[in-house]
């Protein structure tokens, strides 16, 4: 977890020596907020990852969430709506990471052609319930979780700094996690140590989706819309964020605070280089020499005899 | 170990016939749209169904359609030109040339092959918003009937005036863009650009690329509070979704309706924030007339009710009117377009004609 974390504070300092309102608290409250949704992606993402799979259905799965929280929402935009929408995101996201990691599993078809696959079924439902519109919840109770604050944060923000704080004691102590860990390190050993293999996949499937879920049920409470677009963009930084974190593509190593570091490292580059004016072609530029930077020095070289 | 390849071969077998078999249950639905006599069919080839833009654009197909009682199609791209070409083919091969296409391409050289197909199978065509320069209706005969577009750099900077005058004409301003390197985004904002130019009490703070997303928007939005807190009266936008962003981040930093915004595209959502004084202006394609208007032109042509050889180049290959919607047109322009279905407008197929793409 070092090298991120140097990271993080090294960005820190640079930024800060040239726009001193980085560090002011309105700044950084900005950053905790822009950051819940990704944080949430990326916690999700990293349990797929640790276990040595990959999961691309991200965007499809926000798009399917995000539709169904909008039509609930458009039902009943009051407080009991609002329960049942972020209710209904969850367990969609559930629903559709449980579709692929079944068909992962009892298919043995790759990780990523599933993943894939469920990214344009699951963005094509959503297209097919919305009909190409977008749903306006302005005014919708869900709101509150972006706009109510408490001690200066939104309650967003509080939401997923608990949620992270359940997620890396699950990864770090309870036995599911180190399943998944193992099974990322080895999957043979894992198998003839009578792990449940298959069941263990599933399941990380199924709970990436909810974390998805609930980023998208965010999404829509922080733009008062629903589309199916609303999830653009977010696979590449997700995986940016994970792998800048420390979490080994290959499996086996890295953890959920190791993708809360990368993520904020993420934020705290996008909000500093504009905080110092670095033209917006050169941002991009950035972040792709970052994740080269990342996953370069988090290999091992002379371990891997095969790279592809 | 033989038994067991088998078992797995046979499994295999029947999960691949049944995905096909369920797949190719579908295919009656999909194929009726073929089965037709001499009229011909009319074909919509757009980017997506998933954004209202393009969703908006096929009503206005299936609409014209209706009116005219011909088989209609869309074909959708998802952004991969090889798919949109390949699709096009398969229509006119299919109906043997007998089409009608009216095609947004997903990019502009897609509009070459696509051109050259239905030319060469006799349907006629008409393409919008891109093409490659080089590329004229009056070279390639009279079933390539027109090209439509609208002036992106005209209406970036009416937007941007708009923009100026609710700020009292001056301030700082904020621009957030489109993609880089897209011909629209660069457009748009050679637009802004020169109504600046023309501005001398407007200061352009800074440009960011919020490649055309909401989100992406949001979170600049909230970085400029941080950077340029209190030194800013307006946002200028190149679409409508980065607008919804940004007054979303203003609103989320308690300064909702104390910064003026502008869009382009005319969504529902930013007419709305317009109505409701969130927003000071926005410009409408009408996407429902391009899918209806792009038919209508060379359905005509194929009837022999228009000769494109004698249209003259301004109007093969022209700009079209967007509306400018601001508080003053809003609610009725929301009325007209949002609440009721909004009206065939193609009997006076040059009732839109803003001039020639020069």
């Amino acid at each position: 977890m070092a090298p991120p974390l140097i990271a993080l504070i090294v960005a820190t300092i640079a930024i800060s020596l040239y726009n001193p309102s980085f560090l002011s608290a309105a700044n950084l409250g900005r950053v905790a907020s822009i950051s819940a949704i990704p944080v949430l992606l990326a916690v999700g993402a990293t349990f797929v990852i640790i276990m040595g799979s990959i999961d691309l259905s991200v965007q499809g799965v926000i798009a399917l969430s995000a539709a169904i929280t909008a039509m609930v929402l458009r039902v009943d935009d009051g407080a009991l709506g609002s329960v049942l929408a972020l209710g209904a995101a969850v367990v969609t996201g559930i629903a559709t990471g449980a579709v692929s990691g079944l068909l992962h599993t009892l298919l043995r078809i790759p990780s990523f052609m599933v993943t894939l696959g469920m990214w344009f079924v699951s963005a094509g439902l959503a297209t097919l319930l919305l009909g190409g519109g977008t749903i306006a919840v302005r005014s919708a109770d869900l709101r509150v979780l972006i706009l109510q604050r408490v001690f200066g944060l939104p309650l967003s923000v509080w939401l997923v700094l608990a949620i992270v704080a359940f997620a890396a004691l699950m990864q770090a102590r309870s036995r599911f996690g180190r399943y998944v860990v193992a099974i990322g390190g080895n999957e043979e050993i894992a198998k003839l140590s009578g792990l449940p293999i298959r069941r263990t996949r599933a399941a990380v499937f199924a709970i990436a989706g909810g974390f998805y879920g609930l980023a998208a049920a965010l999404s829509v409470a922080q733009l008062g819309q629903g589309n199916v677009d609303i999830g653009d963009g977010r696979l590449f930084t997700t995986i940016t964020a994970v792998v800048l974190g420390g979490t080994s593509l290959t499996g086996g190593r890295g953890g959920v605070l190791n993708s809360v570091l990368g993520v904020l490292l993420v934020t705290v580059l996008g909000n500093g280089m504009i905080l110092m004016g670095v033209p917006p072609y050169l941002q991009q530029a950035v972040l792709g020499v970052l994740i080269i930077l990342a996953v370069a020095s988090s290999t091992a070289r002379i371990r891997e005899g095969v790279y592809k | 170990m033989k038994k067991f390849y088998q078992a797995a071969l046979s499994r295999r077998a029947f999960l691949g016939s049944a995905a096909s078999a369920s797949v190719l249950a579908t295919m009656p639905l999909v194929g009726r749209v073929f089965a037709q006599g001499d009229a011909p069919l009319l074909v919509n080839s757009i980017r997506s169904l998933s954004n209202p833009y393009h969703a908006a654009w096929n009503a206005g197909g299936e609409a014209f359609a209706s009116r005219v009682g011909l088989d209609y199609v869309t074909l959708v791209t998802e952004g991969d030109s090889e798919k949109g070409v390949a699709d096009i083919r398969g229509i006119l091969a299919r109906t043997g040339g007998n089409a009608v296409v009216n095609v947004d391409p997903n990019d502009a050289a897609d509009a070459r092959p696509i051109v050259e197909a239905c030319v060469e199978a006799g349907a006629h065509v008409m393409t919008q918003w891109n093409k490659p320069d080089d590329l004229h209706p009056w070279d390639m005969g009279p079933n390539y009937v027109a090209h439509m577009s609208f002036n992106g750099e005209q209406y970036g900077r009416t937007t941007a005036e708009v923009l100026f005058e609710a700020m009292g004409g001056q301030g700082g301003i904020l621009a957030l863009g489109g993609t880089l390197s897209n011909t629209v985004a660069i457009q748009r904002r050679a637009g802004l650009e020169a109504a600046l130019a023309d501005a001398s009490g407007v200061e352009l703070l800074d440009y960011q690329v919020g490649d055309w997303q909401s989100s992406k928007a949001y979170d600049i939005v909230n970085t400029w509070l941080t950077r340029f807190s209190g030194q800013f009266g307006g946002i200028w936008c190149a679409n409508d979704d980065m607008a919804i962003g940004a007054l979303e981040a203003l609103r989320v930093n308690g300064m909702s309706g104390q910064v003026a915004i502008t869009g382009i595209d005319g969504i529902e959502t930013a007419v709305q924030a317009v109505i409701d004084g969130e927003m000071v202006a926005t410009v409408s394609w009408d996407p429902f007339w391009q899918g209806s208007i792009g038919l209508a032109i060379p359905l005509r042509a194929r009837l022999g009710e228009i000769d494109p050889e004698s249209l003259g180049k301004d109007k093969r290959e022209f700009y079209a009117k967007g509306v400018v919607v601001t508080a003053e047109n809003a609610q009725a322009f929301y009325e007209a377009n949002f609440v009721t279905a909004p009206e065939l407008d193609v009997d006076d197929i040059w009732a839109r004609y803003a001039g020639p793409i020069e």
